[in-house]
C-alpha cells in the first residue's frame, strides 16, 4: 500500500477523492493551479501550488514517488493528459489515477501513462442505469465495495496453498464450510478467473494465488486464520 | 317550473357517475385514437363498410338472396344510424351548455333564459351535423329508405367514411388543408385556362362539320381531358387556329401539372416531423412501461445505451440538434421541453401506470430542479431519479421531490477509494458488472410460480447450473442475506442474487419457471 496521495486537482473531484481515501494513507495532499481560487470545504488538507510546466524537482524532493499514488482530477481533458504524460515520462513507477470526461479521453489517457483511468460519463451511467436496472445487486455491491455494511469483499493472497492440497476452487465447500463464497481467483500469471468459468474448473489452487472472496468480516478473519494466512 | 326541472336534470346528469363515464367511454371509443378498444371498433366498421360495398357490386350484375340484402339495407344501416346518433350525442354536451348558462344568468342576476340555451345547443348540434364528416355519415345511412330506390347508390358514401378510420387518410387530408391557399390559387388558375379555351374552342370549332365539337359542353369537356394531359383524342382541333389554343393548353397542363407536384410535395417534407411526431405520440400510448429522459448530454446519451437493452425509452429535450443527435442514435424523441407541463399533456400517457421513472439528466441543477419541480406539479407518485451537478444543489433537488439523487463527483470519490483500497477486488465486481467473459451478476425475481413450485431455498438446485447464488433479498424483511441456509422459505417477491454463465442463468430461470406447479 503506497502512503502518500497526491490529487492534482483543485474541484470538486479532487475534494471527494481527498475525503473518501484520506483514511488509507498518510498523506494526503491536494495540488492547485496558480489561477484556482480558494475553497472552503479543502481547508483541512494540504494544499501546495503546481504549475503545468513543472518539472516536478520539489515534489521529487519532498516525496519518495515509489511510495505515492497520483490521481490527475483535473477538469479540461486536454489539461489533464498533459499533466499525466508530464508525470509518467518523469516518474516511470508512480501509479497514476487519473480522471477522464469521455471514453476518447480515457484512450488517450491510457496512452499518456496512467495506470487506473475513471471515465466520469460512463461510470455514472453505469450506476444509473444499474440502479433502475438491477436496483438489488446495485444496493448489494454498492453496500460490499464501499463497506456499507458487515458484509465485505477481500482479497486473500495464498502465500502458501498447501492447506487447500491441490482442490479445484469448485471442490471447496466455501458456503457450508466458511460462510464465505468464492468470487474469482487470480493466478500467479495474473488472470482473472471467475469461479464457476470453464477454465476454473480445471485449474488446481496455488501457491501465489489471490482469491477473491465475499462474507461477513469475522467469517473471512476466521477463514484467513483456518487457512494460514493469519496467524 | 319546467325550467327548474331542466336545470336539474341538466345537473343531474352532469354529476352523474354512470352518465358522465358511459359518455366517456363513447367518447374514447369514437374519437381517442389512444383508446385501446377504438382499433377493434375501426376494424368492425371498415369491415361493415367493404361488406355493404361488395354486396352492392354484386347486385349490379347478379341476383342476390333478398336476406343479404335485407343484411346491408336494415342491419348495417342501423349499426350507422347508432353510430350517427352517437357522434352527435358526443359532439357537444347539452347538459354542460344549460348549466353555463344558467351560472351565467345566475351571476350576472337575472332570470335564466332557457331558449338563449337551447339556441346555443341547436348550433352546436347543427355546427356537427353541418360538417363533411357528418353529411357522409348521413348519406352512408340513407340506403336505409330502400323504397327510394335511387337512395341505395348513397351506399358509396360508405366508402367515404373508411376516411373516418384511416388515419393516414386524415394526415394525408390535413397535409393537403395546410396548403390550401396555394391550391385555391391553382385551381383559380386553372379554371381560368379551362374556361377561356373552352370557349375559344367552341368558337373557333362548333361552326365547323368536320369538327367533334358542336357544344360548349363538348369543348369545355376538350379542355379538361387536355390541360390534365390525359388526351383521349376523342375530340381533337381541326383549324390552325384551334390547335394553337390546344397548344397553349397543353403548355398551361405541364405548369399546372408540376404545380400540383411541387405543392403536395413541399406540404409533406413542411409536415414530415408533425407527422413523425404525431406517429411517435400514438406509438407511445401502446408501449405498457417506459423510462422518459430529460435532456440528451453525455451522460444522458450513455444512460440510453445501457437501459434501452431492456427497456424503452422515450427523450424529451428542447434543442432540436440533441434531438437530432437521438434520433440519429436509434432512440425515440420529441422536441418537447421536458420543463414544461403542456409537453406531458401532449403525450397523452398515464404517468402512473406506463412511466416506470423519469430521469433528469441535464447537466445543470437549474434545469433539473425545474422539470423535478413540473412534474411533480400534477404527479406526486411517479419515481423521479436526478443527476446533481454542484453539491450545494442537493437539498433544492430532494426538495423540488426527486426520489434519487446521483452525484457523479461522490462516485468518483467512491471508485477511487475502493480502487486503491482493493484494486483486485474491485477489477472482480467491475468485470462482473460488465459482463466480461459472459460472467454476470443477476437478480431474479421469484414469481407467484416460481415461489408455488419451490418452497426452501435447497431445492433450487443452482450449483448444476454453475451458479453462485450469493444471497436473497427478503421483500417481507426489506433486508439482504448473504449465503442463506438451504432451509430458507422462498416468498414471491423475493429477488435472488446470483452469479454465473449468462446462458446458464437464462437455463436457470427457465427450470424454475418450468417445473410442474406441485
Amino acid at each position: 500500500m503506497k502512503q502518500v496521495a497526491l490529487i492534482f486537482g483543485y474541484n470538486d473531484y479532487g475534494s471527494q477523492i481527498a475525503k473518501n481515501i484520506i483514511q488509507k494513507y498518510k498523506e494526503v495532499i491536494i495540488f492547485k493551479l496558480d489561477d484556482d481560487e480558494l475553497r472552503s470545504d479543502m481547508q483541512e488538507h494540504i494544499i501546495e501550488s503546481f504549475d503545468l510546466s513543472d518539472e516536478w524537482s520539489s515534489i521529487e524532493k519532498k516525496y519518495d514517488l515509489n511510495e505515492c499514488v497520483a490521481f490527475c482530477v483535473l477538469e479540461d481533458d486536454a489539461e489533464n493528459i498533459f499533466l499525466t504524460i508530464s508525470l509518467r515520462s518523469q516518474f516511470k513507477d508512480l501509479m497514476i489515477i487519473a480522471l477522464s470526461s469521455d471514453k476518447e479521453s480515457a484512450n488517450k489517457l491510457s496512452m499518456a501513462g496512467a495506470n487506473k483511468v475513471i471515465p466520469v460519463v460512463q461510470t455514472t451511467a453505469q450506476m444509473i442505469s444499474d440502479i433502475l436496472d438491477k436496483p438489488v445487486v446495485t444496493e448489494v455491491l454498492h453496500s460490499l465495495l464501499y463497506e456499507q455494511s458487515n458484509l465485505k469483499v477481500a482479497e486473500i493472497k495464498l502465500e502458501d496453498a498447501s492447506y487447500f492440497k491441490g482442490e479445484f476452487p469448485t471442490q471447496v465447500k466455501w458456503e457450508l464450510d466458511y460462510n464465505i463464497m468464492l468470487l474469482s481467483v487470480i493466478h500467479t500469471n495474473g488472470n482473472n478467473e471467475f469461479l464457476y468459468s470453464s477454465k476454473e474448473r480445471h485449474h488446481p489452487l496455488e501457491d501465489g494465488d489471490s482469491l477473491v472472496v465475499v462474507g461477513y468480516e469475522a467469517d473471512i478473519e476466521l477463514f484467513k486464520k483456518r487457512i494460514g494466512v493469519v496467524k | 317550473m319546467f325550467k327548474d326541472w331542466i336545470v336539474d336534470a341538466a345537473y343531474a346528469l352532469q354529476t352523474s357517475n354512470r352518465y358522465q363515464k358511459t359518455r366517456k367511454f363513447f367518447y374514447n371509443l369514437l374519437e381517442n385514437s389512444s383508446f385501446q378498444y377504438k382499433r377493434y371498433f375501426d376494424i368492425t366498421m371498415v369491415v361493415l363498410i367493404i361488406v355493404s360495398v361488395t354486396i352492392l357490386i354484386r347486385e349490379v350484375k347478379h341476383d342476390v338472396p333478398s336476406y343479404i340484402v335485407d343484411l346491408n339495407t336494415y342491419f348495417i344501416s342501423f349499426i350507422f344510424f347508432i353510430e350517427y346518433l352517437l357522434r352527435l350525442w358526443i359532439s357537444s354536451s347539452v347538459s354542460k351548455t344549460i348549466i353555463e348558462h344558467k351560472e351565467k344568468d345566475t351571476l350576472l342576476e337575472r332570470d335564466f333564459n332557457l331558449s338563449l340555451a337551447f339556441w346555443r345547443i341547436v348550433q352546436d348540434k347543427l355546427k356537427y351535423m353541418t360538417s363533411i364528416t357528418a353529411i357522409i355519415d348521413l348519406l352512408a345511412i340513407l340506403p336505409f329508405f330502400h323504397q327510394l330506390r335511387l337512395l341505395r347508390i348513397f351506399i358509396l358514401f360508405r366508402v367515404f367514411k373508411l376516411f373516418r378510420y384511416a388515419r393516414s387518410v386524415q394526415t394525408f387530408a390535413s397535409v393537403l388543408i395546410s396548403k390550401k391557399f396555394e391550391f385555391f390559387t391553382l385551381f383559380i388558375f386553372s379554371s381560368i385556362i379551362i374556361f377561356v379555351s373552352s370557349v375559344l374552342i367552341y368558337i373557333m370549332e362548333a361552326n365547323n362539320p368536320n369538327s367533334a365539337v358542336n357544344t360548349l359542353y363538348e369543348a369545355f369537356y376538350w379542355s379538361i381531358v387536355t390541360i390534365s394531359t390525359v388526351g383521349y383524342g376523342d375530340i381533337t382541333p381541326t383549324s390552325t387556329e384551334s390547335r394553337f389554343v390546344a397548344m397553349l393548353v397543353i403548355t398551361a397542363g405541364i405548369a399546372v401539372l408540376a404545380f400540383t407536384t411541387s405543392l403536395v410535395v413541399s406540404a409533406f417534407t413542411e409536415k414530415l416531423d408533425e407527422i413523425k411526431e404525431l406517429k411517435s405520440i400514438d406509438d407511445l400510448a401502446k408501449i405498457e412501461e417506459f423510462y422518459i429522459i430529460c435532456g440528451y448530454e453525455k451522460i444522458a446519451q450513455e444512460v440510453c445505451k445501457n437501459l434501452v437493452k431492456n427497456n424503452k425509452l422515450l427523450i424529451l429535450d428542447e434543442d432540436p440538434l440533441r434531438i437530432e443527435q437521438a434520433h440519429k442514435d436509434g432512440f425515440e424523441a420529441l422536441n418537447y421541453d421536458p420543463g414544461s407541463i403542456e409537453s406531458y399533456k401532449r403525450l397523452h400517457i398515464d404517468m402512473n401506470k406506463q412511466v416506470k421513472a423519469i430521469l433528469c439528466l441535464r447537466e445543470s441543477d437549474v434545469e433539473n430542479v425545474y422539470t423535478t419541480l413540473t412534474v411533480r406539479s400534477f404527479n406526486k407518485k411517479v419515481s423521479i431519479l436526478s443527476l446533481l451537478i454542484n453539491n450545494n444543489n442537493r437539498k433544492k433537488l430532494e426538495f423540488a421531490g426527486v426520489n434519487e439523487i446521483l452525484y457523479s463527483k461522490e462516485l468518483v470519490g467512491l471508485v477511487a477509494r475502493e480502487f486503491v483500497g482493493k484494486p483486485v477486488a474491485f477489477e472482480a465486481i467491475h468485470a462482473l458488472r460488465s459482463e466480461l467473459n459472459n460472467i454476470n451478476i443477476d437478480e431474479l425475481l421469484v414469481t407467484q410460480r416460481i415461489a408455488q413450485n419451490f418452497t426452501f431455498v435447497e431445492e433450487l438446485v443452482h450449483r448444476k447450473y454453475r451458479l453462485l447464488l450469493l444471497g436473497i433479498y427478503k421483500k417481507s424483511h426489506k433486508h439482504f442475506f448473504f449465503n442463506p441456509m438451504g432451509s430458507m422459505v422462498l416468498e414471491e417477491g423475493d429477488v435472488l442474487l446470483i452469479i454465473g454463465n449468462v446462458m446458464f442463468m437464462k437455463e436457470f430461470e427457465q427450470y424454475l419457471n418450468k417445473k410442474r406447479v406441485k
